[in-house]
């Protein structure tokens, strides 16, 4: 037990390192140079390029300017170069932001998600089973963004109320409850957004892992015995099936920064997603660099979570 | 004769009669699924549509021109009526009606679209292309060669290789001319080494195997997990110069590991059987066993998911689009066409709408195409 | 059972409990009629984030919105695009200008007088100044003063070059044994003065002069190196404009300290101290010295004529109490910073700025808003908005979007929905010419952009005014030089191109170029074939390399077409050099100051004259222009600039393209007028065309205004 965790720590320990490496080199190599020096201003002589460069060591070696930003990272003085504003300091708060935009769409997907599913694998073949895996592909299938127009477009022109954003603005002091209501209506598009593409997928994996189950021996058994069909396949059958979602459980915190750029752009949500973008315009190498190294670092805390889990939840792991 | 035939087809599924091919059953089990049936008619209509754009938007004088600009013609609603007073001969489409629409600089919308469909349908394939490939190599490997361990000399030379060539391009040319040389040196040298029986060159220990090749493999694909894809993307495709090559090749580059594990993992179970031993005592070469005897059997999931892997990237490229690094100009991708068209929406929706709901089509189409493909190929739905 | 209930009745509750909140929410009419406090706000919204809010620091546009403010500069342009003074009540330029007195010429009628001698001569011309041809007598009567300053000792330390044996530069002592020195104090800045002076002492008094001989250097150099150096220690003339400002009295910053002339000072200490890396550092390099005469003078010496310089004064003053060394390190020592290493950019003073304008800062929420609030204490009066906010928006349709739903006041309009919107009868819209134009550039480095009838006649396949209707919407105009168009500067004599796409082949067939089989324009058997580029992101410009396209190919020129993202089309397109033509726009400052894009000496790769424009007439009248501080005489340079550039066609001059705004009908101006009552009025754009001009003065009321005739 204690040596598969020692050996899980090392392992992944090396795979960050290489991430650290592999995400440096990406960006370092590219063309291009941060939108702080913009050499189309008049008001930049190549001297003022030239003494960027040196602030930001881009005129160093490449290991030095490696060794330089994650010296800086672990120390927590790293500074993003668009505004000197402290990267970890920023992460924070934007993860505060995302934060519940995650939770509650998290929420909806690991819960509606299970009914769904369950139900399309007990009819399977049947009306509602079908119509489930189309609508369930019809909204994987859709852009994304396309999606969250049409909405918005629905809603503004319908209610005349505002969408975007994380609170209406202009609502001065108004009565808090209306102000807490006011934010969770602003949660409602976005989070109903990721939710619905949430749920279209994880209910198609429930789907086939119940299909996986319901057919061995111990679900026809308690099926024969009489059991009501709701226990039989909520406790019986769903209990089974549950194991290959740990893994997947254990992945849904990355998605904290990848999945939600496009959503977060729209809604001008200040969250992650479009720090991380905003980042990628500016070439704010320190930001760019940070979340990919955190997003890696919340990968591999999640595989390690859910192999962790693993052992706790099947009995047939011993190590 | 009714009743003849049905004989004939009970005999036929009578115990005595040979088993159906794997491919007919298979094709059965498609053919139920009706959804699956849609998707792969219309996958196949997009397929003629894309083939028959290319040919018809192409060329010095193409039948239907996607670049032609009619500025006094912009933003007409579909099916309306070129106004033939102002337009020059060349000028009016080619239908005689604007089918679809005219973009905000009196472009016609159909002809982009059609188009588009090659170029969109052209990410999707090469980058699906790159993904599968690559996905296939490492996993073939990685599931063949799996327990076959990577020995220190193999792993120093590689290094020494790899500096020689970073040193190289750091301008470092002496040392890493120096570096290179040794590395070739030392391949020579422990290639020998491992002919002859009786070794002087090398100590022991180096011929010791570090890790298996396997692990390499795997460490690498963990190594790409690590980056939320679409983010990686974004960044790679953000600062790298725009190009319709760099879109696919990146989109390829980062999934591929998916493929991956499919493959080693169908590699790691056929290893064991039967006819993989019976090749290997007939004594074919490794290759040989790999690509005609195992990847037939290993293909189909592969398959599956390059379905579903051709709509992800249609998709993504149209999120790209989206954020403004998708495919530059001149070629109209449906995910470009949608994002231009979005600042429109108000004045004419169907910029928006028709491209939307195309992407939407054929992505769904792939999709249900892909599910259906999943469930003929799945062995345990088959006995049934 | 409880497993599926409880799967099913959470998320029923958690989207239950999401659409309710929707009862809440106020609609665009509730937002202003149930709220009086929405009136009183203004609401605005930016596509990008400010970076730093702190004039000296930052050059984009979301931060200086901002700082435009919360700072005030010292001037500004009134609504005729003339100065006006904000922090400065009043200014004064003058010049002084020196000469060596040079012992080696001769003067016109006899030998090298002495030094009193030479005063006297000068005097006396004065005093007889009729005698001479009226320009020569024109400068003599400027002059104010003639002072005699006596030879003088000093040691100079100057740096060699470093080579690629040695790179480390050598430090050498200079000896400079200056000979006597004339000054001359004149009325106004007169960039003649030498040269009509050298008709009283002699046509090559000026350009005998040699240096050379008052200098030794400690360590041997070489001896062109020693003249070079004595000719920029020792110039043989130099115009010292002066500039002396009166500042506003009993003006506060924000925190209520009063603003003086140390803070002037200090400003511009900030923007030169090279550890602030400032990206105006360029504007006030020609600077010699800020001296504070009192503390409600300052008085500014130019080391050579510039005459753009004013207009640099309208930057935001800095209050120099929050930002000096010591405030900076205590700053640095309360975060517990090395205080050697901690400059301005780290203070915490560029998010949350102090300056003296009408609004103070608030809260800066990144990537969400940057609130402010009325300066009750501005000298001019308080604003009539009570809170002013930038929200950012990085999407222009999510903007349009907030905008129906009432939570924005004003955005980033599209000529497209002006077009829409302009009838609406709840909205009301402006549009004035802005200060910025689009062109394409050829590099005429490249055959055959080289010859100027090829431009010439690409410029005439281009329908401009189709440009102008069909994809501006009319929000635009006809350009035809680099200059301002509703400045003086702008010569409006010079046609535009004709659209001519006969005209154009047949200009094209005078250059050599006929048509081959295939259809397509060629020349000894090679066709007229190149790449059009232009940056991404920018759909004005992304349809003007369309069109472009399509008109070029309509007269059988095989065009390709390229979008590059920014960084990239500038570094390793333009900066290099690398390219044929490209369509990109320039934002024209008011002052017509050209040298650095229009200057032959500024062709080199990284800087901005990219397309190589070389004329020498050109050359001579930029450098008139920016030293020239006469309005009309700059305007003569300007007309005949212009026209050069017009001939020349190096940039095919495409439109200048309008500013636009939709507002809220209920937006109006209210004043109080010469009666004493409350009066309203409807917003109108100044001549120049700004529109926010009177913002001070806006507010939103809550009903649809009676207004009198009177005041439309």
């Amino acid at each position: 037990m204690f040596s598969f965790i020692g050996r899980s720590i090392v392992q992944k320990t090396i795979t960050l390192f290489f991430v650290s490496v592999v995400s440096f080199l990406i960006i370092h190599l590219a063309p291009g140079e941060p939108s702080q020096i913009d050499p189309m201003n008049p008001k930049f002589t190549p001297e003022m390029v030239e003494r960027f460069r040196t602030q930001f060591h881009l005129d160093k070696p490449l290991y030095v300017q490696y060794v330089y930003f994650y010296r800086d990272l672990f120390t927590g003085k790293i500074v993003s170069w668009k505004d000197n504003q402290s990267v970890l300091a920023k992460i924070w708060e934007r993860f505060l932001n995302s934060l519940p935009l995650f939770i509650v769409g998290t929420l909806l997907t690991w819960t509606l998600s299970f009914p769904v599913g369950i139900r399309s694998a007990i009819y399977r073949g049947g009306v509602y089973d079908r119509s489930a895996t189309f609508f369930s592909y019809l909204l994987i299938s859709i852009p994304g963004f396309f999606f969250a127009y049409i909405l918005i477009i629905l809603v503004v022109t319908a209610f005349h109320v505002p969408v975007i954003g994380m609170e209406t603005y202009g609502m001065g002091n108004a009565p808090w409850p209306n102000l807490f209501m006011d934010r969770i209506w602003h949660l409602l598009i976005p989070s109903a957004l990721g939710a619905t593409a949430g749920i279209a997928v994880l209910s198609r994996y429930v789907r086939s892992q119940m299909l996986e189950v319901e057919g061995q021996d111990y679900v026809r058994t308690a099926k024969a015995k009489g059991l009501p069909p709701d226990q039989v396949h909520y406790k019986h059958a769903l209990r089974n099936a549950l194991l290959p979602f740990v893994t997947m459980f254990g992945l849904i915190l990355p998605g904290l920064i990848g999945g939600s750029v496009i959503i977060e752009s729209i809604f001008s949500w200040p969250g992650m997603g479009r720090m991380a973008y905003e980042a990628i315009l500016a070439r704010d190498y320190p930001i760019i660099l940070t979340v990919n190294f955190l997003s890696a670092v919340l990968v591999l805390a999640g595989t390690f979570l859910s192999d962790l889990l693993y052992l706790v939840v099947d009995p047939r792991i011993r190590l | 004769m009714a009743e003849t035939l049905t004989k004939n087809h009970e005999i036929l599924e009578g115990p005595q009669a040979p088993r159906q091919s794997r491919f007919v059953q298979q094709f059965r089990l498609f053919k139920e699924n009706r959804l699956a049936v849609v998707g792969l008619v219309i996958f196949l209509a997009f397929f003629i549509t894309a083939v028959a754009g290319v040919v018809l938007t192409s060329g010095q004088d193409p039948v239907f021109n996607p670049s032609l600009v009619r500025l006094q013609e912009k933003l007409q609603p579909p099916l309306s009526l070129p106004n033939l007073e102002t337009l020059k001969a060349h000028e009016v489409p080619t239908l005689g009606i604007y089918l679809l629409g005219t973009d905000d600089l009196g472009r016609d919308v159909f002809a982009r679209m059609l188009q588009g469909a090659w170029v969109s349908l052209t990410v999707g394939f090469v980058a699906v292309g790159i993904a599968v490939i690559v996905g296939i190599f490492l996993g073939g490997l990685a599931g063949y060669y799996g327990q076959e361990g990577i020995c220190y000399d193999q792993i120093l030379d590689f290094l020494l290789l790899l500096s020689g060539i970073i040193f190289f391009i750091l301008k470092w040319h002496k040392l890493g001319f120096g570096l290179f040389t040794a590395g070739i040196f030392m391949m020579i040298l422990s290639f020998r080494a491992r002919r002859v029986k009786q070794n002087r060159f090398m100590p022991g220990w180096l011929h010791k195997s570090a890790f298996s090749f396997d692990t390499l493999i795997m460490r690498m694909v963990d190594i790409m997990l690590c980056f939320p894809s679409f983010f990686l993307i974004l960044t790679v495709v953000a600062l790298l110069p725009a190009s319709i090559y760099n879109i696919m090749i990146v989109i390829g580059l980062t999934s591929w590991m998916g493929t991956t594990r499919f493959v080693r993992a169908e590699f790691l179970s056929l290893r064991e059987q039967d006819f993989v031993s019976a090749a290997k005592a007939l004594g074919l070469g490794n290759f040989r066993i790999i690509f005609r005897h195992m990847m037939p059997n290993a293909v189909a999931p592969v398959l599956v998911s390059a379905t579903i892997g051709i709509a992800t990237a249609i998709l993504t490229e149209a999120g790209l689009s989206f954020l403004g690094f998708g495919v530059p100009p001149p070629y109209a991708t449906w995910g470009n066409i949608l994002s231009d068209g979005k600042r429109f929406i108000f004045d004419a929706p169907w910029l928006t709408f028709v491209p939307g709901i195309a992407i939407l089509i054929v992505v769904l189409c792939f999709n249900l195409f892909g599910e259906g493909l999943k469930d003929a190929l799945n062995p345990k739905l088959r006995q049934e | 059972m409880t497993t599926k209930r409880f799967l099913i009745l959470v998320p029923a509750i958690i989207i239950l409990f999401l659409l309710q909140s929707y009862l809440w929410v106020p609609t665009y009419e509730e937002q202003t009629k149930g709220n009086p406090n929405r009136l009183n706000e203004y609401v605005t919204a930016s596509l990008g984030d400010a970076t730093l809010l702190n004039p000296v620091l930052s050059a984009n546009s979301a931060s200086s919105q901002i700082e435009s403010m919360v700072f005030e500069g010292l001037i500004d342009y009134d609504e005729e695009l003339r100065f006006r003074g904000r922090l400065a009540t009043s200014w004064k330029v003058f010049e002084e200008a020196y000469f060596y007195v040079n012992d080696q010429a001769k003067i016109s009628y006899g030998e090298a007088p002495d030094v009193r001698a030479l005063v006297r001569l000068l005097e006396n011309a004065k005093k007889n100044s009729t005698a001479f041809p009226p320009k020569v007598a024109g400068s003599l009567n400027r002059i104010e003063s003639i002072i005699l300053l006596p030879p003088e000792d000093s040691t100079v330390v100057k740096e060699l070059k470093a080579t690629d044996s040695e790179p480390k530069p050598d430090a050498v002592k200079i000896h400079v044994g200056a000979p006597a020195r004339i000054k001359l104090v004149l009325s106004e800045v007169d960039q003649d003065l030498f040269n009509n002076l050298s008709v009283i002492l002699g046509n090559d008094y000026f350009s005998t002069f040699d240096p050379a001989k008052f200098v030794t250097a400690e360590s041997p150099i070489a001896e062109t190196t020693l003249s070079t150096w004595a000719k920029e220690i020792l110039p043989a003339t130099e115009h010292n404009p002066v500039l002396i400002f009166n500042l506003r009295p009993n003006v506060k910053f924000h925190d209520g300290y009063p603003f003086d002339a140390d803070d002037v000072l200090f400003t511009y200490e900030a923007i030169m101290n090279p550890k602030n890396l400032s990206p105006r550092v360029s504007d006030y390099e020609p600077v010699k010295s800020v001296e504070v005469l009192d503390p409600l003078k300052i008085r500014i010496v130019y080391k050579r004529l510039y005459s753009p310089a004013i207009s640099t004064w309208g930057m935001g003053i800095l209050p120099e109490h929050l930002l000096n060394a010591k405030a900076l390190k205590k700053e640095a020592q309360a975060l517990g910073k090395d205080p050697e290493a901690f400059s301005m950019r780290q203070s915490r003073f560029n998010r949350q700025p102090v300056g003296c304008g009408p609004f103070t800062f608030q809260e800066w929420k990144s990537d969400q808003f940057i609130s402010l609030n009325a300066f009750e204490d501005y000298w001019e009066g308080p604003p009539n908005y009570k809170r002013y906010v930038m929200r950012i928006i990085p999407d222009l349709l999510t903007q349009e979007m907030e905008f129906y739903a009432g939570t924005l006041d004003s955005y980033n309009v599209q000529p497209h929905q002006v077009e829409r919107l302009k009838d609406d009868p709840r909205f009301q819209s402006f549009s004035g010419t802005s200060f910025g134009y689009t062109f394409i550039g050829y590099n005429m480095l490249r055959p055959p952009f080289d010859d100027v009838r090829v431009r010439k006649a690409l410029g005439m396949a281009i329908d401009v005014n189709k440009i102008i209707d069909y994809v501006l919407y009319g929000q635009g105009e006809n350009i035809t030089g680099p200059f301002v168009k509703q400045t003086d500067y702008y010569n409006h004599r010079i046609p535009p191109l004709p659209y001519d796409p006969q005209g154009a082949l047949k200009l094209l067939a005078e250059a050599g170029f006929k048509r081959n089989k295939e259809g397509w324009l060629e020349r000894d058997g090679k066709p007229l074939q190149f790449t059009l580029i232009t940056n991404s992101g920018n759909d004005i410009r992304k349809a003007v390399l369309t069109i472009a396209q399509n008109a070029w190919r309509q007269i059988g020129i095989d065009v390709r077409t390229d979008l590059l993202e920014w960084s990239v089309f500038i570094r390793e397109r333009v900066d290099k050099k690398d390219f044929d033509a490209l369509v990109l726009g320039w934002q024209m400052p008011i002052t017509p100051d050209l040298y650095q894009v229009w200057h032959s000496s500024q062709t080199h790769p990284y800087q901005l004259n990219f397309v190589s424009f070389k004329n020498e007439r050109a050359d001579q009248l930029i450098i008139k222009i920016r030293r020239e501080y006469n309005h009309a005489k700059q305007v003569a340079y300007c007309h005949e600039l212009h026209k050069i550039i017009a001939h020349e066609q190096p940039y095919t001059f495409l439109f200048v393209g309008k500013w636009m705004a939709v507002l809220d009908k209920r937006v109006v101006i209210k004043d109080i007028g010469e009666d004493g009552n409350m009066l309203y009025k409807k917003i109108k754009p100044t001549k120049t065309g700004s529109y926010t001009f009177h913002f001070n003065k806006w507010i939103k009321v809550p009903d649809m205004p009676q207004m009198t005739t009177e005041g439309w």
